[in-house]
């Protein structure tokens, strides 16, 4: 297991360094440099001077070992938009909305989504699991500033029950909760479906069956439990997941959230802030990949033993 | 006894599937729509005929009404179809140009290929694709061709693990040692005994990696690094259509209904064709 361990962070490691080798290349890709605009020009002597006060002329391979060594210590620069504060005080003004919207949409849709997967199962072939498919498609399709957009038509424009923005009062967090809600609960919809079915399916089952355990402790004891499994896997990274599907329900609903961030930071071109979200999703999708995995294998006896995984 | 063949049994089991058939007719209505554009609207997508007339609300001579800047809306909505279908089916196209070979080839030789696609594949699957994306188009500005390009970076992994997933099943069977033994190389086994072996996850793959690319060229052009105006995106309208959207409503429902429509059918379709191909995969 702890070999394991270490093998999977030294590949994260592997993955983090070429993830940021390749944004860094990316972002230097693009000619011209912060000098070059014309509203202010300034003599090439200049330039030539504030370029190396900023160590822009170093080679790329320095600037490179230069920003990491800041990002290993947290020094993600500053943000262009707000050169105030640094990136990482910015994001963690940015991350209470993000997290208030993604945590309640997770915890609410989740939940509603496991249960009507579990219906659908166990209802299979009836308008229930019919139904329960349809809204689980609908919801993984039709991405989610559709679903914002006519949450917004139909509760603020045309009821005129809740605000169409903001994110002051509590209860205009409702509308954005409800709309991220849709993603958690039709992914664990369909998958607890699915799951449950692989498992209704086995032969185990039968045999309870056959030996005339009730159908309520065969789901709940047995079938439920070896469904779970699967899911575990899929909580986690889900929960990450908030922090780039919320993007599209904050610039939606103008809640001032990372996702609206990075918004104004692409339209701003303000790479210190977008390459420091990347880089933390990045890495916040391994740890929480590897923390599934390890999660799944203490869970699962077969694979405890097992030792290698593919 | 008369014999059937498997696209036979793969049509019937797809026809027996209702939702999946009406999908399709949805999409190819959508598709005939696309193509003859020019003979169903009156004007162009960029003819700003009607500025006399903004914002006019649906009627029987503006379907789908005016826009703010004088174009008939229903013009736009159809155009939108044509660009919305060709990156669609361009991006698909390009994801399994890459995935094919590179699944292949994982498959067929494992160790150290197969070890640093997986890798690759790793380093794509921890990557927010749509932050990357973002980032990608930010980049470069956007474009026709760059959204094509962004999306089948993303899209190509389905297909590489179909692939390779059929490629490593069918690789141990029999005819498979047989044309080793007689001395087969592996380019032409794996280009004449596994890759026809594999048609149809390769047809699952190509279909369901339509809407993924048309969601992703929606959302970037949502929020103004897509394709560039005026040429019509569903995406673009709705993000301008939601700066009307408590006058005139039109302006933000029809191409909201119309990404949703398009992309609800294309998944649907894609979904009944692999339960029809491979009925083992149903219900994933």
């Amino acid at each position: 297991m702890i070999v394991y361990i270490l093998k999977r962070l030294a590949s994260i490691a592997l993955t983090f360094t070429v993830v940021s080798v390749i944004v860094f290349l990316m972002m230097h890709a693009v000619p011209g440099g912060p000098f070059d605009g014309n509203d202010m020009p300034v003599s090439d002597e200049v330039k030539a001077k504030l370029n190396a006060s900023l160590g822009l002329d170093r080679p790329l391979y320095v600037q490179y070992f230069k920003y990491m060594w800041g990002v290993l210590h947290f020094d993600f620069g500053v943000p262009f938009q707000s050169p105030g504060e640094t990136v990482l005080e910015l994001l963690g003004r940015a991350w209470p909305p993000s997290l208030i919207l993604g945590g309640a949409g997770v915890l609410i849709g989740a939940p509603l989504g496991i249960l009507l997967g579990m219906a659908a199962a166990l209802r299979r072939n009836t308008w229930v699991d019919y139904l329960a498919s349809a809204f689980a498609t609908l919801g993984l399709t039709i991405p989610v500033f559709v679903t914002s957009m006519l949450l917004i038509l139909v509760f603020a424009v045309w009821l005129d029950w809740l605000p169409a923005s903001g994110w002051g009062k509590p209860y205009s967090w409702v509308l954005p909760i409800v709309a991220y809600a849709t993603i958690p609960l039709a992914t664990y919809a369909r998958y607890t479906r699915s799951a449950m079915l692989d498992v209704l399916n086995k032969p185990f089952v039968t045999v309870l069956r056959a030996k005339g355990l009730s159908e309520r402790r065969i789901i709940f004891q047995h079938v439920l439990r070896n469904a779970a499994l699967p899911m575990v896997t899929v909580f986690l990274p889900m929960f990450i997941g908030t922090a780039t599907g919320s993007i599209f329900v904050e610039a939606m609903f103008r809640v001032p959230g990372l996702g609206a961030y990075f918004v104004s930071s692409i339209n701003l071109r303000d790479y210190a802030l977008e390459m420091a979200l990347i880089l933390m999703i990045t890495m916040m999708f391994c740890v929480s990949y590897l923390i599934s995995d390890i999660l799944y294998a203490l869970l699962n006896p077969r694979i405890r033993t097992g030792g290698r995984r593919g | 006894m008369k014999t059937r063949s498997p696209a036979y049994f793969a049509w019937r089991r797809f026809a027996a599937n209702k939702g999946a058939l009406v999908a399709g007719a949805v999409l190819l209505v959508l598709i005939l729509m696309a193509v003859f554009a020019p003979l169903i609207t009156k004007t162009g997508y960029e003819a700003q005929d009607f500025l006399v007339q903004s914002y006019a609300f649906p009627s029987t001579e503006f379907w789908f009404g005016v826009d703010d800047l004088g174009r008939d809306f229903f013009s736009r909505i159809v155009y939108g179809a044509r660009v919305s279908l060709t990156i669609g089916f361009t991006a698909a196209a390009f994801s399994v140009l890459i995935g094919i070979p590179l699944g292949a080839l994982a498959g067929y030789y494992e160790g150290w290929v197969d070890w640093a696609v997986m890798r690759l594949i790793e380093l794509f699957s921890v990557v927010p694709p749509l932050l990357a994306a973002m980032l990608l188009g930010a980049l470069t500005n956007g474009g026709f061709f760059t959204i094509v390009l962004i999306a089948a970076l993303f899209g190509w992994v389905q297909v590489c693990l179909l692939v390779r997933g059929q490629v490593k099943a069918f690789k141990e069977k029999e005819f498979v040692r047989a044309a080793q033994a007689l001395g087969a190389s592996p380019a032409y086994i794996i280009r004449r005994h596994l890759i026809p072996n594999a048609i149809s996850p390769i047809i699952v793959g190509f279909v369901l990696a339509i809407p993924l690319a048309m969601m992703l060229e929606a959302s970037l052009s949502f929020l103004g690094i897509g394709v560039p105006p005026p040429v019509p995106s569903w995406g673009q309208m709705i993000n301008t259509g939601m700066n009307f959207m408590y006058f005139y409503w039109h302006l933000a429902v029809f191409p909201t209904a119309a990404l949703a429509i398009t992309v609800l059918a294309t998944t649907l379709f894609g979904d009944g064709l692999r339960d029809a191909l491979d009925p083992s995969l149903k219900g994933r």
